[in-house]
């Protein structure tokens, strides 16, 4: 047995705790609208996690995220109309399509770097948004794309979450183990395979690593989580909306992704509460919800001048400091 | 056995390689040869970084020239560049294990033999440490460890001695030294130290503006008047 794959870090002990908190803490103090919105915060914090781990480990930059998002709420929804399966079948079936995607998607981005890279994803994510926007989501019509006028079907959320506190709690748990599923990536070969390539690609090569294997491995990741997303919020809403999966959405997630800090759990987190929280915020104190773009450009500012891993980089930093001075192992 | 037929490499009207032919037949060989003569691109050619416009290249029989440059790896096939290419975020031990990942073999197994390289190294004591807190030899150290796991069979330094001391660099010819009765793997170093060159090196390739002027042993090699007018140079005697 790997015993690094199970060592918690002090960050790692930092992350269950958060967990932890958000799981029994948060959906018992927060009225309707707020489970609401940190349910919605949650779904997104995994799909940032995503597009962050992608662009941390590889360099790689993928703008398409939130359109997998759509990709796995639309199989969602497909699914919940068409079968009775249970949600957690709905929900693995919905992960897995979106990481065929992914990996789809990846196949002509692999010879692809940088800014190029990042434009034939967002291309890819200006095409979901059309078919989106064209096809709407399924909401219980008849034929393929299952849409229809009027009154909605309802929505099967999952058995062991009945109520919004209990649905919060549920995405809380997904949201972390995939947030351990990554980790646990991170520490095995994938992990190493990557920091190989993101040093070189030559290098890589060098020491027998397929490049083009787990380059493709890790677009199936960010789509897998991404898949796992939408098919969340749309349990969350009983319906989704083309307009929640437009292309900017994805540059922003992936802008908040990095001002938040790509290389840890906290990143994610940072970037949903920027990208959920804040604007809610704003429009429950009456205040125009634009002026979270100006929040997020500052943040960018910040990020791009002082930190270049993100908020979480410095509260790293901040947190180790404060160890090293109480005399704590840093 | 490494044996390099008539390679030829052209990038335009550029000729890097020009029908160069060489036989290694020792457990370890050097490649010489001034700035521009070639040197790294026969490397990455052997390596398959680089593709030949015409030639073989065989290693134990095999011709390797069809084979993806990981997969030439995962046989056996090892190299290193002219800066050391460590990743800052894996410890030491994690740097060396990633050439095992591909390969077959238990967990256990496969973790034994970093320790044994990581000992062999000297790189016990820094195993756990980040690639990015590194000194430049220790990082030269790690990639040389990298390259001695997974039963190698053909090991290429690229100016391995780039930037070390005197001392780093006698340390690191008596690794090369020890690479064949260690591994059972042939080596061939392109470096400009001549002394650390031909300390290690039993027979050498010398190549020039794309081809070789000179090949067979290190000694012969060195005092062969096309090789001290093309590379070494000759002594002004002054009246």
């Amino acid at each position: 047995m790997n015993a690094a794959l199970f060592r918690i870090t002090p960050t790692g002990w930092a992350g269950l705790a958060f967990a932890a908190f958000a799981f029994i803490v948060l959906p018992s103090v927060a009225g309707s609208f707020w489970l609401s919105v940190l349910t919605s915060a949650a779904c997104f914090a995994m799909a940032a996690s995503g597009v962050g781990f992608m662009y941390a480990r590889l360099g790689m930059v993928s703008l398409t995220q939130v359109g997998l998002m759509g990709i796995g709420g639309w199989v969602a929804l497909r699914l919940n109309y068409a079968f009775a399966f249970p949600f957690e079948v709905n929900l693995v079936v919905a992960s897995i399509v979106t990481m065929a995607f992914g990996w789809l998607l990846a196949l002509p981005a692999l010879r692809l770097r940088g800014l190029y890279l990042a434009l034939v994803t967002l291309m890819a994510a200006g095409g979901l948004e059309i078919l989106f926007a064209t096809f709407k989501f399924p909401n219980g019509g008849d034929g393929f794309w299952g849409v229809k006028l009027g009154s909605l079907e309802p929505f099967r959320g999952p058995a062991l979450a009945t109520t919004p506190e209990a649905y919060l709690r549920y995405v809380v748990a997904c949201v972390t183990l995939g947030f351990l599923f990554i980790e646990a990536h991170l520490r095995l070969a994938p992990g190493r395979a990557w920091a190989m390539i993101r040093r070189s690609e030559a290098a890589a090569m060098a020491a027998g690593v397929n490049v083009t294997l787990y380059k493709t491995w890790a677009f199936g990741i960010a789509g897998l989580l991404a898949g796992a997303a939408g098919c969340l919020l749309a349990g969350s809403l009983g319906l989704l909306d083309s307009g929640t999966f437009r292309s900017p959405e994805s540059i922003m997630i992936f802008a908040l992704a990095v001002v938040g800090g790509a290389r840890s759990w906290l990143g994610p987190i940072i970037a949903s509460v920027l990208y959920r929280v804040v604007p809610a915020f704003l429009a429950s104190w009456g205040v125009n919800t634009n002026l979270a773009y100006m929040i997020f450009g500052a943040g960018l500012l910040h990020a791009l001048i002082t930190a270049p891993n993100g908020i979480a980089g410095q509260i790293h930093e901040a947190a180790g400091m404060a160890a090293r001075k109480l005399g704590w192992r840093p | 056995m490494i044996e390099i037929e008539n390679v030829t490499v052209r990038f335009g009207g550029v000729v890097a390689l020009n029908d160069v032919s060489a036989v290694f037949t020792t457990p370890v060989g050097g490649i010489i040869g001034p700035n521009g003569a070639g040197k790294t691109t026969l490397m990455n050619v052997v390596s398959g970084f680089l593709t030949s416009n015409s030639g073989r290249i065989l290693v134990d029989g095999a011709d390797i020239l069809s084979v993806a440059p990981f997969r030439r790896a995962q046989r056996g096939l090892r190299r290193s560049f002219q800066r050391e290419q460590i990743a800052d975020d894996l410890s030491v031990r994690d740097n060396i294990q990633v050439q095992l990942d591909p390969l077959p073999g238990p967990a256990s197994a496969k973790r034994a033999e970093v320790e044994r390289m990581l000992a062999v190294t000297g790189l016990t004591d820094q195993a756990g440490r980040r690639g990015a807190e590194l000194t430049g030899f220790e990082r030269r150290l790690t990639d040389v460890a990298r390259c001695l796991v997974g039963k190698p069979r053909l090991i290429m330094f690229d100016e391995p001695a780039g930037g070390l001391s005197v001392d780093e660099t006698a340390r690191l010819g008596e690794l090369i030294l020890g690479i064949h009765a260690l591994t059972g793997a042939q080596t061939l170093v392109i470096d400009h130290d001549v002394e650390l060159i031909s300390r290690v090196c039993n027979e050498m390739l010398v190549l020039d503006f794309g081809r070789r002027i000179a090949f067979g042993p290190t000694a012969d090699v060195l005092a062969d008047h096309n090789v001290k007018a093309a590379y070494l140079g000759t002594e002004e005697v002054l009246a």
